[in-house]
């Protein structure tokens, strides 16, 4: 448990309660205490508390009817504590955020219930102005070609043929993969999946499978809790530093880092873990010139490898379009 | 003693009560826990006050008779939202959404708390979208058509907003540059300060304002600079990948060994060469001159 919470959040909390049950008349102690995340302990004192609260002269008919016992919560709170209150700003955009989100996602239902709530609760926030309109707040949690397919098959827990392009070994492959968890996270959609090809959980990135479908078998065993895990180097990978300055700072934030030690010309020295050669190099292509590798010494050269074959590409691709 | 959730539960009961400004001598005469002593009772009145306002509860002020001359009270309009008549299925998909992305904060569960709608428990988590300290204030500007106003890239901005967006892992906001006089795309994390919103109207977008002009798909034409169409060369290997990953491309050329040249339409070459980078030597830059070269020169200075 993290400390006790102050007085507004204990009577943000206790409001909350009073609105669903003023909705529903009674609830079970552990289903409020589930709903709301309250120690059931927590939450009967803090009703037991607001059974005492009312308006003046606080005689029994003026306090809020709430009986309270070790199971059950009773109460007869009356229509106006039932209606819904205002939002703050962040509130009103979290909702509308995560339902604009959801909704542009593909493979969500465009005439669904999530379609028909958000105009009713947008109205009811106050809308949009009409130049602004339905566009004025895009939450696109990325696109792929073959994210709907993904998406109804993890949900159906059904089993997948895909073709993929794997950038630490530069190649594309095939392979029957069992899809059991779907995330979108930095703007890319990943696909945690049991393969069968190499007989363990591995995570896909859903915009580089070139080609899915589906084998026809249902999945039956769910992820381990490892594959939600972040990130954990595997036992084969080098750990390397490397230096970069500060407009190569963005890499502490595109990359998991196992140590930063900043330094005075607001760049830093980083420590990653390196489990492919090939995506080491091309991370070290963007970084360009901010960045130096400084060890292990078989990846000091790794950046100067890379561009020097890349610039060999480019000397080989010297005509222009025809046509 | 009291306990302070008790007092301020009754604060608002009875500041909800019958909408009439109440001074605080009366209030913490029909309040129990208020210290008797003046200057003590109004400090704690004034904590509570806080307390209502940090938790979206806002307390309105009014010039009653009397010696305290200042009466408080709150609205029911400040305090409720119209009835928003949700089906079951409807407050389920709400209660869905916000489990399916995570924003960082707990705004989402606070506000489904709110409206009477808590949780479920055992929802999928499916997203993660920052959430940042200036997005409620843009977004609120946005709905009022108010100016805001930030720091980006070390100026002071001006802006009328037209758009937020969420699009490859960041927020933008789209909006006209009154300084500039044209639309701009800016990165909500890069704004140095959190940003101000001006009275509502205050910026109202003129009638010819096109924001679609700003948005874009890929993250090589979110900048400043002049559009330029750049020719690439992708591999057999990654020939259809980037065809599938890049639907705004022409295909200007496929040849027979599998590869095919696409063209695209660039405002932010920085972009295009962090993108290109990712697939390795599988991309080449074939024209225009100026961005080829920039592209051989980032190499060279690499090699």
């Amino acid at each position: 448990m993290s400390g006790r919470p102050d007085a507004g959040q204990r009577l943000r909390r206790l409001l909350a309660v009073l609105t669903w049950l003023a909705r529903v008349g009674r609830a079970p102690v552990s289903e409020l205490s589930e709903r709301f995340g309250i120690e059931p302990h927590e939450l009967v004192a803090d009703l037991e508390l607001a059974a005492c609260c009312g308006l003046p002269p606080y005689t029994p008919d003026q306090l809020m009817e709430i009986l309270v016992d070790e199971e059950e919560v009773v109460a007869d709170l009356g229509p106006e504590l039932a209606r819904p209150r205002r939002l703050t700003a962040a509130e009103g955009f979290a909702l509308a955020a995560a339902g604009r989100a959801i909704l542009a996602t593909p493979g969500s239902d465009a005439d669904g219930a999530l379609a028909r709530a958000l105009p009713k609760l947008e109205a009811a926030l106050g809308a949009l102005p009409e130049e602004v309109g339905e566009g004025g707040l895009q939450v696109e949690l990325g696109d792929a070609t073959h994210l709907a397919e993904v998406r109804r098959a993890t949900e159906g827990r059904r089993q997948l043929e895909v073709r993929y392009y794997s950038m630490s070994s530069d190649e594309e492959t095939e392979r029957v993969i069992d899809p059991l968890e779907l995330r979108s996270a930095d703007g890319h959609w990943y696909l945690d999946a049991f393969c069968h090809r190499a007989g363990g959980m591995r995570r896909f990135r859903v915009d580089r499978l070139t080609a899915v479908s589906e084998t026809g078998a249902e999945i039956d065993h769910d992820a381990p809790a490892a594959a939600a895990a972040p990130f954990v180097p595997g036992p084969d990978a080098t750990v390397a530093t490397v230096r970069v300055d500060a407009r190569g700072m963005w890499l502490v934030e595109a990359v998991p880092t196992l140590g930063v030690t900043p330094r005075r010309d607001g760049g830093a020295d980083v420590e990653l873990a390196v489990a492919s050669t090939v995506w080491f190099e091309r991370l070290l292509l963007r970084l360009g010139p901010h960045a130096r590798v400084l060890g292990p010494p078989e990846l000091v050269d790794s950046g100067r490898r890379a561009a020097a074959r890349l610039l060999e590409r480019y000397a080989e691709e010297t005509t222009g379009v025809t046509g | 003693m009291v306990d302070r959730l008790e007092r301020l539960t009754n604060l608002v009961l009875v500041l909800l009560r019958d909408g009439r400004p109440r001074s605080l001598r009366e209030i913490a005469d029909e309040v129990p826990g208020y210290p008797p002593d003046g200057e003590a009772r109004r400090q704690a009145f004034e904590r509570d006050k806080r307390t209502l306002r940090e938790g979206g509860i806002a307390v309105s002020t009014a010039t009653v008779e009397g010696p305290d001359q200042i009466g408080y009270s709150i609205r029911p309009e400040d305090f409720y939202l119209p009835e928003l008549d949700l089906d079951a299925d409807e407050q389920t998909a709400l209660n869905l959404a916000v489990a399916a992305v995570h924003l960082g904060d707990p705004s989402g569960r606070d506000a489904l708390w709110r409206l009477g709608l808590p949780a479920q428990t055992g929802a999928r988590a499916l997203a993660d979208v920052p959430a940042l300290p200036g997005l409620p204030v843009l977004w609120d500007a946005l709905r009022t058509r108010a100016e805001v106003r930030f720091t980006y890239r070390g100026e002071g901005r001006r802006v009328a907003p037209a758009a937020l967006r969420f699009h490859r892992g960041w927020w933008y906001l789209v909006g006209l540059d009154r300084d500039k006089g044209a639309a701009r795309t800016f990165r909500v994390d890069r704004m140095t300060d959190v940003p101000v919103a001006g009275s509502a109207g205050s910026g109202t977008l003129p009638e010819d304002f096109e924001p679609r002009s700003a948005l874009s798909e890929e993250p090589w034409r979110i900048g400043d600079g002049e559009p330029v169409d750049v020719d690439i060369l992708a591999s057999p290997e990654v020939a259809l990948l980037v065809e599938q990953q890049v639907p705004s491309a022409v295909v200007r050329e496929r040849r027979d060994d599998g590869s095919a040249v696409l063209r695209l339409e660039v405002t932010n070459v920085d972009a295009l060469r962090t993108w290109l980078f990712e697939l390795g030597e599988h991309v080449v830059v074939l024209g225009p001159a100026e961005v080829r070269s920039a592209v051989v020169e980032w190499l060279e200075a690499t090699a």
